[in-house]
């Protein structure tokens, strides 16, 4: 396996959680110290925007663009949100971030929002992570003492809460205006669009809404630089490292921060390797259970934004779970359509009743009661889900679907013909 | 004014129109769920995409949530379009029962049509259906969860719209349910609005529920007779019985809701005692008989006596246009006394508000779009609830709400209160307009006033008073705004414009005392639940007593002549609401007994007559004329008072599907009157303040068997502080003397009235009908005593 450059895991060790001591040990705080003294907002922002980072939450939008979008210079209460909501399925890289080093966290909180000036900044974090709530909870009481929270942080006149928020514990609260009805208390369906969170987000204030890895890579691009970051992906469009999290048939299942660009081929069976008990690989979900599936033709693609989504699907989460031969892929997808059916919030039609039906349809594929019709009926549901939704959750849940369609229409003929499923 | 075109019809429509409102008004209608007008667009059914082909806008949206713009090119028959509406139809269907054969909401339900429209026919899914077990929600509404679409409309209206909290959302996924957390009564007063929002039968009014069929009924559009808002209601009536009432639509008034008063106070129509044959001294006669007898006793008391031995009495609730004839009758007579209300008190503020409110009327719509209202001694919910509901809107919107009451005035929405005692009230006012005496609670209310861009004097008639009135008015002149006014009942202003400076009630109460007066003429209205308190003593001295009523009254038995009329939902006629705005409303239905009492519940019916079982009431216009020996319509009465009385101008072209139009030029403020209590106040006396509540005080509402269950139980309102000063705690039964009568009360204790004043709810058929509303009496209070 390469010597990978390690950023945010740099101070990752089996069983142990690194706080304010060890943190500082190896630079922690030293992007802090650099920005509020040296720099202004402004050029935090355009340093951001130079960087090439983009949304490590899964949508991939440039961070940079989005933070031109707020309103940093506005008077008045805004806010600053970091989504910790990490539910989807095959995901769980900031988990091991804030098990191994929260202060990456709770630096890019504090960085950020001092570029963008906001004195208020909440971290939402999933109701299973209670370990690492009290991780934050710590780390902000040691920030607080060493003086980079609070009033009057490092002499600059500013200052700043962080709040740790925990979820009631569904997937949609990790949609951001869901999450910001989640954190006012009220029934967390999404909100419409526009206006967007920038302009009416939090109580009805400007709020930005960043991923926890997105927001821990900040520093490190204040300290290195735009250019450095930018040059740590191995693809000329890419920029900085990304926390991959390994699942499925693979030899190793671990969380591995990986350069951005990486070819699959080299995440499967390099760093993960390879497919367990010398299996083929078939297929798998390339950044968690709402990307369409990549088969053995995808395997020289290089793991970003822009390539994946040129092959038909996309980068999400870096969650890569690997099926090998022997897997039914009916089934995989009908896996993965029941936990998004389950987790729909009911607010709008074709994903509240949508996604039951195709798990409906896909049940009795699966069982062997399906007909030819009912393919053609998924066809149907795939396209007037895709892009009809309210918010983007039925979006994702046709990843898996589409991948399903495209790649393995003859799996799920198979399936109707023999009248059973023919791996089992 | 954004210009686009939809299926290329150009239109062009307000800043702010969404694009599936500019569809409609080309006639173009999309199914849709989750948006209702008054409750706007929030997205989640998904129903109503358009294809946008050019413009801002690209691609298959939802029509609902794009604001029109300009050189938008919209397709509503694109293929794609069809084929998601179409779907999302299916998804809507996959778990609904199809139990339309027994369900209430076949017929009318929006689901069926938009199902018809979406283009969806034969269910493919083949599952398991979801199901529900339903919660007994209360009286009024029967719930069938298995049939929810889940729209959100119920909870938007009853959370959102109406400030309800005990109703909402529950779960998640394909199992969303609404309803309550515990089975229980729905306590919003405005829980009737869900029959009607709800698109298909998951709410339905459990009053009326298996009676009918919506084809079946009758149906027309009338004005609710249960408080002075005029509030547009459509009553639905099969089989000679009035079985529901549901909200109408006057943008202006009541905007799409009512309140449940309105919506479940309509048993009186069809109450088994409500008299329904004309009666000399309590023995049923024939209609030319009586007519001919009443006619030729009030000709020989005029002849014998004179005709201001004549007094005719109306009532609030009586239509303009029978109070037009009773009061040209006056004249006819030669000068008989005329006077419009029964209630001294509220006759005397609704005059005096005719005198002021001209150019200071607010509309209900405009109190919806204030940014700030002051209420003074106004208890919207209980008084007139729609107003509860407007003021709800303003203060969505941002609006700052007081409210300066006696009373633990509650209301759906934030409000700051400033309390006062109720005699305080026109000095309180007196105190907001004088510069020089800054009160300090008082200065921050005179700063909201005078920023605020579009303020509004809210007032209640029976705590205001006449004096109240004129001092509310010359508040809303120091802040250069208007006023909004309740009043006792749904004619009352149209009663006092008549009335002009005419005798009040207590004035004829004197007369007939001395016996000046010989004969009364009460046109629908119950003198001795209504009257002056002296009222009983007067009608000793009479010679003759004419009644002319719908609803059962106390003195259909004793009045020397008894003739029966119709109710509003049994004709039309115009009535004028609070505001001065004239409301007409047709005929729903002709009288009878309803099948279901004449035929003791057999269908069909097994006896046979030539003429209708208890169809002899008639409308109360038809009967003066007859009186008068005249023949009339109402279209005749109508032309001629606009053409004797330029203030109705327009009565003859309302349209009972229109806002209504105010009348145009006031009345005139009662003659001077000595409004002091008729004796000093007795040492230790509390005032005794009796008013209106939401059920059991208005008169019609109160015969509806649907709202027995609501009823509320007798009880005495005091402050903890005047209690315990007089060692009175919660739950004693405490006696009350008045010099009107003696009776105990259960004593409930409420922090969040005026201190030194007791507070009582005016419950028909108990004794505290009898006291005026809103009037302080003083009174003593004892401890113990029998039931009230």
């Amino acid at each position: 396996m390469n010597d990978y450059p390690q950023i945010l895991f740099k101070n990752r060790r089996p069983g142990e959680t690194v706080f304010l001591d060890g943190f500082r040990q190896t630079g922690g705080y030293q992007g802090l110290e650099k920005a509020i003294r040296a720099m202004t907002p402004l050029e935090v922002r355009e340093t951001v925007k130079r960087s090439g980072l983009r949304g490590r939450g899964g949508a991939g939008f440039s961070t940079g663009l989005k933070w031109s979008f707020f309103p940093a210079d506005q008077p008045g209460d805004k806010y600053l949100v970091c989504n910790c909501d990490e539910m989807e399925p095959g995901t769980y890289k900031d988990r091991q971030l804030l098990m191994a080093d929260p202060h990456q966290l709770i630096e890019g909180v504090i960085l950020s929002a001092w570029a963008l000036q906001v004195s208020e900044a909440y971290i939402f974090i999933r109701y299973a992570y209670e370990q690492e709530a009290r991780n934050l909870e710590r780390a902000i009481a040691e920030a607080k003492d060493a003086g980079y929270l609070g009033t009057d942080i490092l002499d600059s006149g500013w200052s700043l809460r962080i709040h740790v928020h925990r979820s009631a514990g569904r997937y949609i609260l990790g949609e951001e205006t869901a999450q910001l009805n989640g954190i006012e208390g009220v029934r967390p369906n999404p909100r419409s669009k526009p206006p967007f969170p920038a302009v009416k987000g939090l109580w009805g204030r400007p709020t930005t809404v960043n991923n926890v890895e997105t927001l821990a890579d900040v520093p490190h691009i204040i300290t290195g630089g735009a250019e450095w970051f930018k040059n740590l992906a191995r693809n000329g469009d890419g920029a900085g490292t990304k926390l991959f999290g390994l699942s499925g048939h693979m030899e190793r299942t671990e969380c591995f921060e990986l350069p951005v660009g990486i070819p699959l081929r080299e995440v499967i069976f390099d760093v993960g390797g390879g497919i367990r008990g010398g299996r083929e690989f078939k297929a798998c979900l390339p950044g968690g259970a709402s990307t369409p599936y990549l088969t053995r033709e995808h395997l020289d693609v290089a793991m970003d934004f822009d390539t994946l989504e040129a092959v038909g699907s996309r980068f999400g989460t870096a969650g890569v779970t690997a099926f090998d031969n022997d897997t039914c892929m009916v089934a995989v997808t009908l896996n993965l359509i029941r936990f998004f059916a389950r987790e729909s919030c009911g607010w709008c039609t074709p994903c509240r009743d949508g996604l039951s039906f195709i798990q409906w349809l896909l049940e009795e594929i699966e069982a062997g009661r399906g007909n030819m019709e009912q393919i053609e009926m998924l066809k149907h549901q795939r396209r007037n889900i895709t892009g009809r939704s309210f918010c983007a959750l039925a979006e994702g849940a046709m990843g898996p679907l589409d991948g399903l369609l495209r790649l393995f229409e003859d799996e799920l003929e198979d399936h109707v013909r023999k009248g059973r499923c023919p791996f089992q | 004014m954004p210009t686009l075109t939809i299926d290329n019809q150009t239109v062009t429509v307000p800043d702010g129109t969404n694009v599936l409102e500019a569809a409609q008004q080309l006639g173009i209608v999309i199914p849709h769920f989750c948006y209702h007008e008054a409750l706007g667009a929030v997205g989640s059914c998904r129903l109503c995409a358009m294809k946008f082909e050019q413009g801002p806008v690209k691609g298959i949206e939802m029509a609902c949530m794009v604001q029109a713009q300009d050189g938008m090119v919209v397709s509503t028959v694109d293929a794609e379009a069809q084929e998601l509406r179409a779907a999302v139809i299916e998804w809507l269907m996959l778990n609904h029962p199809h139990d339309c054969p027994v369900c209430d909401e076949g017929g009318e339900c929006q689901l069926q049509d938009m199902t018809i429209a979406g283009g969806h026919g034969i269910r493919r899914y083949r599952g398991k259906k979801r199901t529900w077990i339903n919660q007994d929600l209360g009286p009024f509404i029967e719930q069938e969860m298995n049939r929810c679409i889940q729209c959100y409309r119920c909870v938007r209206t009853y959370r959102d719209y109406c400030g309800g909290d005990d109703f909402g959302v529950m779960g998640s996924r394909n199992r969303v349910f609404f309803g309550r957390f515990k089975e229980g009564k729905l306590e919003s007063p405005f829980s009737g609005n869900l029959a009607d929002v709800c698109p298909t039968g998951v709410f339905t009014d459990k009053t009326c529920r298996f009676r009918s069929r919506s084809w079946d009924l009758q149906e027309a559009a009338s004005i609710c007779p249960h408080c002075s808002l005029g509030c547009s209601v459509i009553p639905g009536a099969r089989y000679r019985e009035l079985q529901r009432v549901r909200s109408g639509i006057n943008r202006q008034t009541n905007g799409f809701f009512i309140c449940d008063r309105g919506r479940f106070g309509y048993g009186h129509v069809n109450h088994p005692e409500r008299p329904r044959t004309p009666k000399l001294q309590g023995a049923d006669a024939a209609w030319p008989e009586a007519l001919q007898l009443a006619r030729r006793r009030l000709t020989d008391i005029a002849a014998k006596v004179g005709p201001e031995a004549i007094a005719l009495l109306g009532s609030p609730r009586a239509s303009l246009e029978s109070l037009a004839l009773l009061h040209d009758w006056a004249k006819q007579l030669g000068g008989a006394r005329f006077c419009g209300d029964p209630q001294p008190g509220r006759d005397r503020a609704a005059r005096q508000l005719t005198a002021l409110l001209g150019s200071r009327a607010r509309s209900l719509e405009d109190v919806r779009r204030s940014d700030c209202l002051l209420l003074v001694g106004s208890d919207p919910l209980n008084e007139a609830p729609l107003l509860g509901l407007a003021v709800r809107q303003a203060a969505r919107r941002g609006a700052r709400v007081i409210v300066i009451d006696p009373r633990p005035v509650e209301l759906p929405c934030n409000f700051q209160r400033l309390s006062t005692g109720p005699e305080e009230l026109p000095q309180r006012l007196e105190h907001l307009v004088s510069t020089t005496e800054p009160t300090d609670d008082l200065s921050t209310l005179r700063t909201l006033l005078h920023q605020a861009e579009r303020p509004i004097l809210c007032g209640g008639g029976d705590l205001l008073g006449e004096v109240g009135i004129r001092q509310l008015a010359a508040a809303a002149d120091h802040f250069g705004t208007g006023l909004f006014v309740t009043l006792g009942g749904p004619n009352s202003y149209g009663a006092a414009l008549l009335s002009g400076d005419g005798p009040d009630a207590d004035q004829l109460c004197e007369e007939m005392l001395a016996g000046k007066i010989r004969a009364l003429v009460c046109l629908e209205n119950d003198p001795l639940a209504d009257g002056p308190q002296r009222m009983a003593r007067a009608l000793g001295k009479l010679e003759f007593l004419l009644i002319l009523d719908h609803a059962p009254n106390r003195l259909s038995r004793q009045a020397d002549v008894f003739l029966p009329t119709t109710t509003v939902a049994e004709g039309s006629g115009t009535l004028v609401n609070n505001e001065g705005r004239m409301l007409s409303f047709s005929t729903v239905f002709n009288p009878g007994i309803p099948l279901g009492i004449s035929s003791e519940g057999g269908h069909p019916p097994r006896s046979f007559s030539p003429t209708t079982a208890g169809g002899e009431p008639r409308p109360a216009w038809a009967v003066l004329a007859q009186l008068r020996g005249e023949n009339q319509s109402p279209e005749m009465i109508r032309r001629k008072l606009e053409g004797r009385d330029s203030r109705f101008a327009g009565l003859s072209l309302l349209d009972p599907d229109g806002e209504g139009q105010r009348v145009r030029g006031g009345g005139h403020p009662a003659g001077s009157h000595d409004q002091s209590f008729p004796h000093p106040a007795p040492e230790g006396s509390l005032p005794l303040l009796v008013v209106e509540q939401l059920f059991g005080s208005e008169q019609l509402a109160s015969l509806s068997p649907a709202l027995d269950a609501v009823q509320p139980d007798p009880q005495v309102l005091l402050h903890p502080e005047t209690a315990a000063a007089r060692g009175l705690k919660e739950g004693d039964t405490i006696a009350l003397h008045t010099e009107l009568e003696t009776f105990s009360l259960q004593l409930k204790l409420n922090a969040a009235m005026t201190p030194g004043l007791l507070l009582a709810t005016r419950l028909r058929d108990t004794p505290l009908e009898l006291f005026a509303p809103g009037s302080p009496t003083p009174c003593l209070v004892g401890k113990g005593g029998g039931d009230a």
